[in-house]
């Protein structure tokens, strides 16, 4: 039987408050695809792609116009590039990028994922190769996403890859400085990254994964956005509502919203014949206005955000999303937390312009949310060493607390802090943030080596 | 049992009249399969969906409610559909239209016939007034729909531009997955 207030709440969801499914990507694993040369494996990689995912963009878009939901985003991930041109030179690597990028087009997905290595113990010569072809790798194609492991909590940081972070995000940033920089948002640094994230730029295929697998990314902020706004609207007496309601609100909204990625995921699923993965709960923000977690801050109670009490919302939002969605979906996965990424939140890149959010306000942040220090323009002058650190600085906080972290940190050439840097799309724009102490972390960076794993790390 | 009917019942609305009418179909030995109620301005309707054993007949139930004690008479109608009744899982082409507008004469008429020009089922239907807003959610069955679901969206979104009305159509999984536990 019709029950029209159940049947308002969810159309209300979808039409007004822009409920969408963010991504579908179909994770692809390309181990087989290694020829006897560059060209074999190329032409072995573009047919493997094409043969699986030929019907995927199509068949997502089958899907969004019978259930009425957007699927914003089309993706591939792959196997770790580095594994799958093992002995390969970085020109050849190069090659490969171009490979995905072509593929990409032709099967016309928005974005592909997985032009990256795992290195967080040791690197091969096959690593150094792959690292060294990554600023001429993004700067070459359009759409292909580099990212790379390089700690985790079992195995601590790389140091030698570590130093090397820094100076792969000023040539990346150098090689596309007619666009700002945009080559180093295309590229992410991880601490335990997951081998099911369907976000980019850090989307991968893990080896431990199944041939193929479809996971989900779900909507974004503006739903809960809009939800809260309208609880808080319905109880205007000052007393009549608390944190733990609203609290308990996020956990409803995201139950709804999980479970429409869910519908859609299996539905392209079984449509494909390809495994359904996971789905994660991540709150992705885009620049569009009212799809911000920023202003999520300012609805929960802080007039700037960055101000004190943004950490303590933060951990709230993040863990009353897990807690909707982890009971909406059979299996959960990827990344599951709250983005921060300043450039893609109109709202978090004004809260840069104004002064209110600091780099390490930012950091504290990340130590309660997923992902990391993300998508943050700096000035072209910081140097290499300097990105290494703050980069060290946030897989630190991701090996101690067993989370994932990550850093996709953009220092555009030419340009100082306070000044505007604007990608356009769904990569946004912001100001310049300052940074505090520039060159004062190159002794740190140089020892190399490894920082061992910590003590909790060792449960057997 | 193969003697399947459907059994509609009208009546000034009081206690115990579910009971009354239950009670009649049980005593002729019915197996109740579905009902489906409501109130409007005091006055009950209900349908039933009972699969009887071969010799019952029509006039037997109708004999049966006729002798219920009732301070007011009961309307009956029934339809003997012969076989057992089909399953009650909706087809996977079932959608729910909502629409929205101020209140005026016609809105029901006009999407009804909307839907019948289409040869679109409506399966359920609900509506509320309030604040002088009407609003209307209605399950459709679109197997017959004679033109696609993209043309369809189109021709609703002209439909409600030219009537000063909000229309939505979502698939029927799209309200499962949101308030159900279970996931088809």
């Amino acid at each position: 039987m019709l029950r029209s207030d159940q049947i308002l709440a969810t159309v209300e969801m979808i039409h007004k408050e822009n409920l969408d499914v963010r991504t579908v990507t179909m994770g692809l694993n390309l181990l087989d695809c290694r020829g006897g040369d560059i060209d074999a494996t190329c032409a072995r990689v573009r047919d493997k792609i094409v043969t699986y995912a030929g019907n995927f963009v199509p068949t997502c878009n089958t899907m969004s116009r019978k259930y009425g939901i957007p699927v914003v985003n089309k993706r591939i991930a792959v196997t770790p590039m580095a594994l799958v041109g093992a002995g390969f030179s970085r020109e050849e690597f190069v090659r490969l990028a171009i490979t995905l990028d072509e593929a990409a087009t032709a099967v016309g997905v928005d974005i592909l994922g997985g032009f990256s290595a795992q290195v967080e113990k040791g690197m091969t010569a096959t690593d150094r190769e792959y690292i060294a072809s990554i600023p001429a790798a993004l700067a070459a194609t359009e759409k292909v996403c580099a990212s790379i492991n390089i700690a985790s909590t079992a195995k601590g940081i790389n140091m030698d890859a570590l130093a090397m972070m820094g100076r792969t995000v000023k040539d990346l940033a150098e090689q596309t400085a007619a666009q700002g920089g945009f080559g180093a948002a295309k590229f992410v640094v991880f601490c335990n990254q997951p081998g099911d994230n369907p976000f980019m730029a850090g989307a991968i295929h893990g080896v431990e994964e199944a041939e193929a697998v479809l996971n989900i990314g779900v909507s974004g902020p503006g739903v809960i956005a809009r939800a809260l706004e309208r609880m808080i609207r319905n109880h205007p007496a000052p007393g009549t509502l608390q944190l733990d309601e609203l609290a308990e609100e996020i956990k409803q909204t995201t139950f709804r919203v999980t479970r429409c990625g869910e519908l859609i995921g299996r539905a392209v699923s079984l449509s494909l014949g390809i495994e359904f993965g996971v789905v994660d709960l991540s709150l992705a923000p885009t620049p569009t206005i009212g799809d911000s977690v920023g202003e999520i801050f300012k609805i929960l109670g802080v007039d700037a955000i960055g101000a004190p009490g943004s950490t303590a919302i933060l951990a709230m939002l993040n863990d009353a999303v897990k807690k909707g969605g982890i009971f909406a979906s059979k299996t959960v996965g990827g990344l599951s937390g709250a983005f921060i990424p300043v450039m893609e939140d109109a709202m978090l890149a004004d809260a840069v312009g104004q002064g209110s959010l600091c780099l390490e306000k930012l950091e504290a942040m990340t130590c309660v949310c997923s992902v990391g220090l993300d998508m943050i323009a700096i000035p072209g002058s910081v140097d290499a060493d300097t990105i290494s650190a703050i980069i060290a600085d946030e897989m630190a906080l991701g090996v101690i607390n067993g989370k994932t972290t990550a850093a996709r940190i953009i220092p555009v050439p030419g340009k100082e802090a306070g000044e505007m840097v604007n990608f356009g799309g769904l990569f946004g724009a912001s100001p310049i943030m300052p940074i505090r102490n520039v060159g004062k972390s190159s002794r740190f960076i140089a020892w190399g080596g490894r920082m061992p794993a910590p003590v909790h790390s060792f449960k057997n | 049992m193969n003697n399947h009917m459907i059994i509609s019942v009208m009546s000034k609305d009081r206690p115990g009249i579910i009971a009354d009418i239950t009670g009649a179909i049980f005593k002729l030995g019915g197996d109740l399969a579905d009902l489906n109620q409501t109130v409007l301005c005091g006055y009950l309707t209900m349908i039933l969906s009972v699969s009887f054993d071969p010799e019952v007949t029509k006039e037997d139930v109708v004999a049966a409610v006729s002798h219920i004690k009732s301070p007011c008479k009961f309307e009956v109608s029934i339809k003997e559909t012969g076989d057992d009744p089909p399953p009650g899982d909706p087809p996977e082409e079932t959608y729910i239209l909502t629409v929205q507008g101020p209140n005026r004469a016609g809105i029901v008429h006009g999407i009804s016939s909307f839907c019948y020009l289409h040869n679109i089922n409506i399966t359920d239907l609900v509506t509320t007034l309030k604040n002088n807003l009407y609003i209307m959610a209605l399950q459709l069955d679109l197997r017959g729909c004679d033109i696609s679901l993209d043309l369809l969206r189109r021709e609703l979104d002209d439909y409600a531009q030219a009537g000063d009305l909000t229309v939505v159509l979502q698939h029927n999984d799209i309200f499962a997955a949101t308030h159900e536990i279970s996931l088809r």
